[in-house]
């Protein structure tokens, strides 16, 4: 079986705001030539580095996010440079790219010109803030976005944990995760399209609309009641402040326990009772006044604050979770990256996957897909490309060009 | 003249609530595809989610809950049954005439229903079916229940977010809810698109807490390669690339960088601050000349980056010193006319009043609900050039389209319709029916 993606050719001219894009389209099957500057892309300086030892072939940031794609060194602003791109562009049925607006067709490399040449061609521009506006030519970053696009606003502490803390961006650079996902939908709609229309189009993706999007009903609060959400520990944002969800358990971690939004309930009461006894932290949840909604309305604080929380206090974070879930609560650990490891689950739905790096007889265990397409997989295929890996077997067995020419090329810092 | 759009005469018979699912189907709407989305009052709990969104003035009821407007427009709704006899015919009937369906229920809701993946198939052989549960319909798991939160914390993302010795402060929203809901639809999307091309449909089994684990990776293979613990010592680094005083690794937000912190802007309200970044020496300078070149920033130290990592507490304790009698937006274009990277923090407010960008961009525009009136949308962070993506209706009433759907679609004869709601196949016999509702039966 293959991919969904297998019959599509992408080009991807893309720095981190663009790379796991490319990945998705990767991993799902299109053969995406990642195409670099002559000296590898800039994301390919950006760690960890295999052993701490930074070196353009050994970022596992660049190793994650450039899966199952092959590579090639190109430079753009030389005379054969660009005419090698636009043969490869007349192959191709996407160009993904992350340059400042307007860059590419001041190489006479951009839709119009493209697009032309190649009436199926999708061209996809996913940059900060989009191809026009006030903000276009501002510099960005993964904690920019996080700021503008209201990430922060809602993400912090309740005075009690910090005082006065900042507000606080998320890690893992999901500004860029944000912009991808919403670019690889827009250009599976124009493939969608294409399917019955016949021509490609421009698309045009900003990430700061994307992550202005992603709050939930932050903006919903604001417009429908003209509310500012405050920032809480661990748990949703709010207009006025709620309930702790996160608590701390016997082996140092934390546990997220929900009990709110009338949960707590006379059956909700007794399954904690039965739970907790055994290992002797019931309290006096076992009481019979507690078959009474309104008791448990009336001690809810103590049921959940002293009780509750005693009982994770004295528990294992992992215990909790799993026990919660086996009586239906939907409560979960706080694991970090490196506990995922041993989860049944992800190996019994294969996530994860052995990825072979020939040039250093290794493996390497990486994170698999996030769905089981059941009709066409979406799996990673290979490493991601060494610099100008794939030159020979692009420029020269596919397009045609002699060892001499490419030699020449070569010296001449064309790729 | 209206442009064509992407998904024009595409069917997606949509299960979803709450959340996740929802925010799928509303841009698929967006993107052209007819949503029919069936509901039943009975266990709907959808349509006030979010915390009260309802204006102040209105009623809280199915019909006026401000998130649901935002998070459902471009959709039609029918109220159906779909464990009555009659209900259970009329959805098959759905099913047959639909490219896609979606849900995000339990692991194994669907398929009680008689809905599973080969029913599907037996009433449409190309059927694209996508499935949105927190661990997926397989594994030993596949029974748990999460919402976005636990789903956040169980996936690693919660961790990945905080002080280092403090609690983890995670996301302040259901970000896998938001997340997953995107990869519900670039699901849909990636299904149709091999169908067209291959004539195959198939089940796409989403787990939207698996989904977040694949935004880890970085930190996935700093273990997996390099063996590093997770729990450290300055881990996680805040607002910071790395914690002072603490060994200088990646921590996977990207390239190191300092200063890169969030700082306090006149007038100090809860919102007041803004971000500054340095990823080079070079914008460091640029920032000293933009202070006016100070003393205590053109010490020898802070001219290369691993000085600054070190003394990051004192420099960032000055340029606070230096934010704090600035506005925040003014501050954002001066640092950014002298090519420094500076944003506000922006609240919801200052999202939809304020920022200039969002304006440009059209990201508000407003749409007219009847029970609401004109409400902004978020729109599309996209602009396709040939088939735009265009909210083209508010979040519908509950059951709305009930005669559309089922008389217009289906073709059922008027009487049919009418006894439905007599028989509680439409709606719930004992429960008030809307005026629309009534009218719809004349």
């Amino acid at each position: 079986m293959s991919g969904p993606l297998s019959n599509l050719r992408v080009l991807e001219l893309a720095d981190e705001k663009g790379q796991f894009c490319g990945k998705l389209m990767a991993d799902l099957g299109a053969d995406v030539i990642k195409v670099e500057p002559t000296g590898g892309e800039a994301t390919r300086s950006v760690g960890p580095f295999l052993d701490d030892t930074p070196d353009p072939n050994r970022s596992l940031s660049f190793w994650h996010y450039n899966t199952s794609k092959r590579g090639v060194t190109l430079d753009l602003e030389s005379d054969e440079g660009r005419g090698l791109f636009r043969r490869l562009a007349s192959t191709a049925d996407i160009v993904l790219e992350t340059f400042a607006p307007g860059y590419l067709a001041s190489l006479d490399l951009g839709h119009e010109t493209l697009g032309a040449a190649n009436r199926k061609l999708i061209m996809c521009s996913l940059t900060p803030f989009g191809q026009s506006g006030p903000w276009r030519d501002y510099q960005s970053s993964d904690l920019l976005h996080m700021a503008a696009g209201g990430q922060m606003a809602s993400s912090g502490y309740d005075d009690s944990d910090v005082p006065d803390a900042p507000p606080i961006a998320p890690g893992g650079g999901n500004a860029w995760h944000t912009g991808a996902h919403y670019a690889y939908m827009a250009i599976m709609a124009a493939l969608v399209h294409r399917t019955t229309a016949g021509e490609g189009q421009h698309i045009d993706v900003s990430i700061h609309d994307a992550c202005a999007l992603s709050t939930e009903s932050a903006v919903a609060s604001w417009i429908y009641r003209n509310e500012v959400v405050i920032r809480q520990t661990g748990r949703h944002h709010a207009a006025n402040p709620t309930p702790r969800t996160q608590y701390p358990t016997k082996d140092g971690k934390y546990v997220n326990a929900l009990t709110g939004g009338g949960r707590l309930d006379p059956a909700y009461v007794r399954t904690l009772a039965e739970w907790f006894d055994p290992h002797g932290l019931a309290g006096d949840l076992k009481d019979e006044r507690y078959r009474d909604p309104e008791v448990i309305a009336d001690n809810a604080q103590h049921i959940v604050e002293e009780v509750l929380a005693n009982f994770i206090a004295n528990r294992n974070a992992d215990d909790v979770y799993h026990e919660a879930q086996e009586r239906g609560f939907p409560w979960g650990a706080v694991r970090a990256p490196d506990e995922l490891l041993s989860d049944g689950h992800l190996e019994d739905r294969e996530f994860w996957t052995e990825v072979e790096h020939p040039e250093l007889g290794r493996t390497y265990t990486y994170p698999g897909s996030g769905a089981i397409f059941n009709g066409s997989p979406w799996r990673i295929y290979r490493r991601a490309p060494l610099i100008g890996e794939h030159n020979e077997e692009i420029f020269g067995e596919e397009l045609g060009l002699s060892p001499e020419k490419l030699a020449r090329l070569s010296d001449g810092g064309v790729i | 003249m209206s442009l064509p759009r992407a998904l024009q005469g595409t069917r997606v018979l949509d299960f979803t609530w709450v959340r996740a699912g929802p925010w799928a189907t509303r841009w698929l709407g967006a993107l052209g595809a007819e949503v029919i989305k069936v509901e039943w009052p009975e266990n709907e709990r959808g349509r006030q989610s979010g915390g009260n969104t309802t204006p102040r003035g209105h009623e809280q009821h199915f019909n006026t809950g401000g998130n649901f407007n935002d998070t459902n427009c471009n959709k039609l709704s029918v109220t159906l049954n779909v464990r009555s006899p009659r209900g259970k015919d009329l959805i098959r009937r759905l099913v047959s005439v639909s490219e896609a369906v979606i849900e995000n229920f339990s692991s194994r809701v669907l398929r009680s229903w008689g809905l599973g993946y080969e029913e599907l198939c037996a009433l449409r052989p190309d059927i694209v079916y996508v499935s949105m549960s927190g661990f997926g319909h397989t594994g030993r798991h596949h029974h748990y229940k999460t919402f976005g939160p636990v789903a956040q914390a169980i996936s690693g993302l919660t961790f990945l977010s905080g002080l280092p010795g403090k609690p983890p402060a995670g996301w302040g929203w259901s970000y896998l809810d938001d997340t997953g809901g995107l990869y519900g639809a670039m699901g849909v999307l990636t299904g149709i698109y091999h169908r067209n091309v291959t004539g195959e449909g198939q089940h796409i089994d989403l787990s939207q807490m698996i989904a977040g684990i694949t935004l880890n990776g970085p930190a996935i293979l700093d273990h997996t390669v390099n063996g590093r613990p997770s729990r450290r010592e300055g881990f996680p680094p805040g607002n910071r690339t790395q914690w002072p005083g603490t060994p200088v690794l990646y921590n996977y937000r990207g390239p190191q960088a300092a200063p890169h912190n969030a700082y306090r802007t006149h007038p100090g309200g809860y919102n007041d601050w803004c971000v500054i970044a340095c990823f080079s020496n070079g914008e460091w300078r640029r920032l000293v000349q933009l202070m006016g070149a100070p003393a205590w920033a053109t010490v020898d130290e802070y001219a290369d980056l691993a000085g600054r990592l070190r003394q990051q507490a004192q420099i960032d304790r000055a340029i606070e010193a230096w934010t704090s009698t600035q506005d925040k937006y003014a501050l954002t274009r001066r640092c950014q006319k002298a090519g420094v990277r500076a944003m506000p923090v922006q609240s919801s407010e200052d999202r939809v009043e304020h920022d200039p960008q969002l304006r440009h961009r059209d990201m508000y525009l407003a749409l007219e609900h009847p029970e609401l009136g004109s409400k902004k949308l978020q729109n599309a962070p996209f602009k396709l050039s040939s088939t735009p993506a265009v909210n083209h209706r508010p979040g519908p009433l509950i059951g709305q389209h009930n005669r559309q759907v089922f008389e217009d679609i289906l073709g059922l004869p008027h009487e049919d319709l009418v006894s439905g709601y007599e028989d509680g196949t439409f709606w719930p016999v004992n429960r008030p029916r809307y005026p629309y509702m009534t009218e719809m039966l004349k």
